[in-house]
């Protein structure tokens, strides 16, 4: 995607997405008679997996799907609305309304090593790094909205609700590792 | 005071005695006021002879509840809730804190914690357990002591995240900045405990320089710094001659063994671990390395460029094997002529067969209840001359995924071995291909969703269905006709079967109670419990049953009961209430579902009735009013529990208390009338489920 600061570059490796078909949907119907899913019951739902877009959508009764897997956001609009008219074929009424893209996963790879403890001391309370928790700092943007998580070998993932969020957290976020990085030997 | 004025003569010299409580003015004498009240403590003097002051206390904290003069005695005390919760709270501070062997000063560092957390509602919808946890917890960081987090969720049983969560969420809101854990402060602890005697100090310096080191060489970004101090420990233990297992390591720091074993190859792969013993304590080297995981990043990357050129030669050598494969497959076709006619048609089924096994998820091959498709598999299988058994869905997966290398070349062996060996790769390579070849015309259809497909931005947010761009023919795929179905039907109630039958039965039950009309809403009954009736002889003996039918109660002292030399008149009464209790009795709810046993006798042991029925033996739900009512010899019955053992009571509801509370305390009834109870077989099961 997008390259910020000269050669980085941002890979996005996932969009979850959520629409609403505006009718129930019998989920037994959909289980029996669809070709490649999965009827959780314990978890009240079916999954559904589309192959062209490798996009995996879970199916709720109430008409409420949600669709993750896809690299873009396009893609899981067209996956979602392969979803849909797959559902139509089954032969309930559904319609497409109410898409929303929910979250968009992010990976970036730095070419130095942070410090992790040196980061979170400049960035309280932004910053939070526990290390018997998880092994990777979380810096939390708050004027829009992204979550960082700072990895000790400088790669970063980044989740925001849209991928230009995604991008303006990246670029925020880059100077700040930049003043932390560790130089390496090699 | 301001001074006052005497309404008579205009003079404000006026002289207020507190003794006598008058107000006089000196000028004219006038008596301006008598019987004034006071503002001092007064004393009042109780019944056993002793003072008391006259009044309550009403605390500073107490913020705007000061009890006006009709509602003192509903308060009770006339504590305010928020007092109630710090002293809780408090209470529960110090306990964690005395078991964590913390000082006084955190514990008081602490309980202010939790005050201001109380202040910014950040109690709300948690756990209060929880807030404490982290509270404690902030308090040993910010203090330094080697206290971890998982020694917190050892003792309140909670998940580790949990409490982290809560401890993070605590800290950001505070704007506590909690420092960095710092391995080195764990290493007195845990040397502690490994017990090394005298050298101990030795092995904690030696532990504390290799952890430094460690440091130095970024082994500790992004670890557990347990870790670190076990690895650090181990080889510190073996400097110094003890020879301390893995075990004992892993016991005492609680990380696993092969977290310990990867610390150690890290700490090998630094030029450090090259020194010796006594070079290392003397010299310090100066060089840094790279944080582990970050080599780590580079070899992948090596091995995966080393995989990618692999692959480029497989690919060559497939090709090769590819031409192979089509001769072999026309020398068949043209050895085997009958076979094409059938062939075709068993193809075509079996395509669809090997497309439902490969891409519907719930199946799996050996549980195929539809009998069609075995036989057609296995009248493939035959004239391929294979086992049905050998075409697993794993091996059909296996086919569809054989471009891996290793197959690769088996094959290529395979087909120099001879003819004979090339009807595997030919089956494979047939099977493996199916779903993927054009005989399906499949190919067409990709080609034309890669082609145009178009992009559609901004679809009609109306609802309609936007279906430009969706290739209706690929979706069609993905519908299974009606064969399909019914194979997948069977699958899955073959696969459901268990919770199939549940959701029969419980419908089942749900109609016969509903014909009974006494079927509730929203509980699931348990099966009811039938007991032989109470024969006593004696009345000690009577109440020793009944108590063994009846829940415990709290509040009753049993061995005085036991004692209990009741008269006769009362016994008869007990045994007629008994045998009408065993059609009510233990019906339990749900949530406490346990067979029917035999009552025990006082004797038996507790360990006997296994783990899992101690607490419900020994602690007991009902507390309120249960058995308040044996002591009152009152004929109230109440929902049997359990068959306890009177012996064990007492120190039951002290151990489970909290197993107790947690069941459903159930509402006595009000008294009933002897009659009422006599007269109706179904109370007790209303008695139970009024809550």
């Amino acid at each position: 995607m997008d390259s910020s600061n000269g050669a980085l570059d941002i890979v996005i490796t996932n969009v979850v997405s959520t629409f609403t078909t505006l009718c129930p949907l019998n989920l037994r119907t959909i289980a029996l008679k669809g070709f490649n899913v999965i009827h959780r019951r314990g978890a009240g739902r079916v999954q559904m997996k589309m192959r062209k877009h490798n996009v995996t959508a879970s199916i709720w009764s109430s008409g409420k799907i949600m669709c993750a897997g896809a690299t873009s956001e396009d893609e899981s609009k067209r996956g979602a609305r392969r979803v849909a008219r797959s559902l139509q074929k089954l032969g309930f009424n559904v319609r497409f309304s109410a898409f929303r893209i929910v979250n968009v996963l992010a990976v970036c790879y730095m070419p130095f090593a942070v410090h992790l403890i040196d980061f979170t001391k400049n960035n309280f309370p932004n910053a939070s790094y526990e290390p018997e928790l998880h092994p990777a700092a979380t810096y939390r943007i708050t004027n829009f909205k992204a979550t960082v998580q700072v990895f000790a070998t400088g790669s970063i993932t980044i989740i925001a609700p849209n991928v230009k969020n995604v991008v303006k957290g990246a670029e925020k976020v880059y100077p700040l590792l930049f003043q932390c990085k560790k130089s390496l030997r090699k | 005071m301001s001074p006052r004025v005497c309404p008579s003569c205009g003079s404000s010299d006026v002289d207020v005695d507190q003794a006598r409580g008058d107000a006089v003015c000196m000028g004219c004498g006038t008596v301006l006021e008598d019987n004034i009240i006071v503002s001092e403590v007064q004393f009042v003097e109780s019944g056993g002879g002793g003072s008391s002051a006259v009044g309550q206390f009403v605390s500073s904290e107490s913020e705007n509840r000061i009890p006006a003069f009709g509602e003192s005695h509903i308060a009770g005390i006339g504590r305010a809730s928020r007092a109630q919760t710090l002293q809780k709270a408090r209470l529960h501070i110090n306990t964690l804190g005395h078991q964590l062997k913390m000082n006084q000063h955190c514990l008081d560092t602490a309980f202010n914690f939790y005050r201001m957390a109380l202040s910014k509602h950040l109690t709300n919808g948690r756990k209060c357990g929880h807030v404490i946890a982290a509270c404690l917890y902030l308090v040993c960081r910010t203090e330094g002591t080697p206290h971890m987090l998982l020694d917190l969720s050892d003792l309140l049983q909670v998940n580790v995240y949990v409490l982290g969560k809560t401890f993070l969420v605590l800290a950001r809101e505070l704007c506590i900045n909690a420092p960095a854990i710092d391995p080195c402060l764990y290493i007195p602890r845990f040397a502690q405990l490994l017990e090394f005697g005298e050298k101990n100090h030795d092995v904690a310096m030696t532990a504390m320089r290799l952890v430094q080191r460690m440091k130095r060489d970024w082994m500790h970004t992004g670890r557990r710094p347990s870790g670190l101090c076990g690895a650090a420990l181990l080889v510190a233990a073996r400097m110094h001659d003890f020879c301390r297992t893995v075990k004992e390591i892993v016991s005492v720091v609680k990380v696993c063994e092969s977290t310990l074993r990867k610390r150690l190859n890290e700490f090998e792969n630094t030029p450090t671990s090259e020194l010796t013993i006594e070079e290392f304590m003397r010299v310090d080297l100066d060089q840094e390395c790279d944080p582990p995981c970050y080599t780590d990043g580079l070899k992948k990357k090596k091995i995966k460029q080393l995989e990618v050129e692999l692959k480029k030669k497989m690919e060559d050598v497939e090709d090769e094997i590819h031409d192979y494969e089509d001769e072999i497959d026309a020398e068949l076709e043209s050895v085997r002529p009958k076979l094409r006619g059938v062939y075709a048609a068993y193809t075509k089924q079996e395509d669809v067969d090997v497309k439902d096994d490969v891409l519907s998820t719930s199946s799996k091959v050996s549980d195929e209840g539809d009998e069609e498709a075995e036989e057609e598999l296995q009248a493939v299988a035959k004239h391929f001359g294979k086992e049905l058994g050998d075409i697993t869905l794993e091996a059909l997966l296996k086919l569809e995924k054989k471009r891996t290398e290793e197959e690769e070349e088996e094959e290529e062996e395979e087909e120099e071995g001879g003819v004979p060996r090339r009807k595997g790769p030919t089956l494979e390579s047939i099977l493996g291909r199916m779903p993927t070849a054009s005989t399906l015309g499949l190919s067409e259809t990709i080609s034309n969703c890669i082609g145009h497909e178009k992009e559609n931005d901004g679809a009609a947010d109306s609802g309609e269905l936007d279906l430009s761009g969706i290739d209706d023919s690929e979706i069609e795929l993905y519908l299974l006709d009606d064969r399909e179905i019914r194979v997948k039907t069977a699958l899955w109630m073959a696969e459901n079967s268990d919770y199939l039958k549940e959701q029969r039965e419980k419908e089942v039950k749900i109609a016969k109670e509903k014909e009974l009309g006494i079927y509730k809403e929203k509980k699931p009954r348990g099966p009811s419990r039938k007991r032989a009736p109470i024969r006593a002889s004696t009345a000690d003996e009577a109440i020793g049953k009944m108590l063994e039918q009846k829940k415990i109660s709290s509040k009753i002292n049993y061995d005085v009961l036991k004692d209990l030399n009741i008269k006769p008149g009362a016994s008869p009464a007990r045994a007629v209430e008994s045998p009408k209790k065993e059609p009510s009795a233990a019906k339990l709810t749900g949530r406490n579902r346990h067979p029917a046993r035999a009552p025990l006798s006082l004797s038996t042991p507790l360990s006997t009735l296994g783990k899992r029925l101690q607490p419900f033996i020994t602690g007991q739900p009902n507390k309120k009013l249960a058995v308040e009512q044996v002591g009152s010899s009152h004929p109230l019955p109440v929902p049997a529990g359990d068959p306890a053992i009177a012996v064990l009571v007492e120190s039951g509801p002290v151990v489970y208390d909290e197993a107790a509370d947690e069941e459903e305390e159930e509402e006595e009834d009000p008294c009933m009338s002897a009659m009422e109870m006599m007269g109706s077989n179904d109370y007790g099961c209303d008695g139970e489920y009024e809550d």
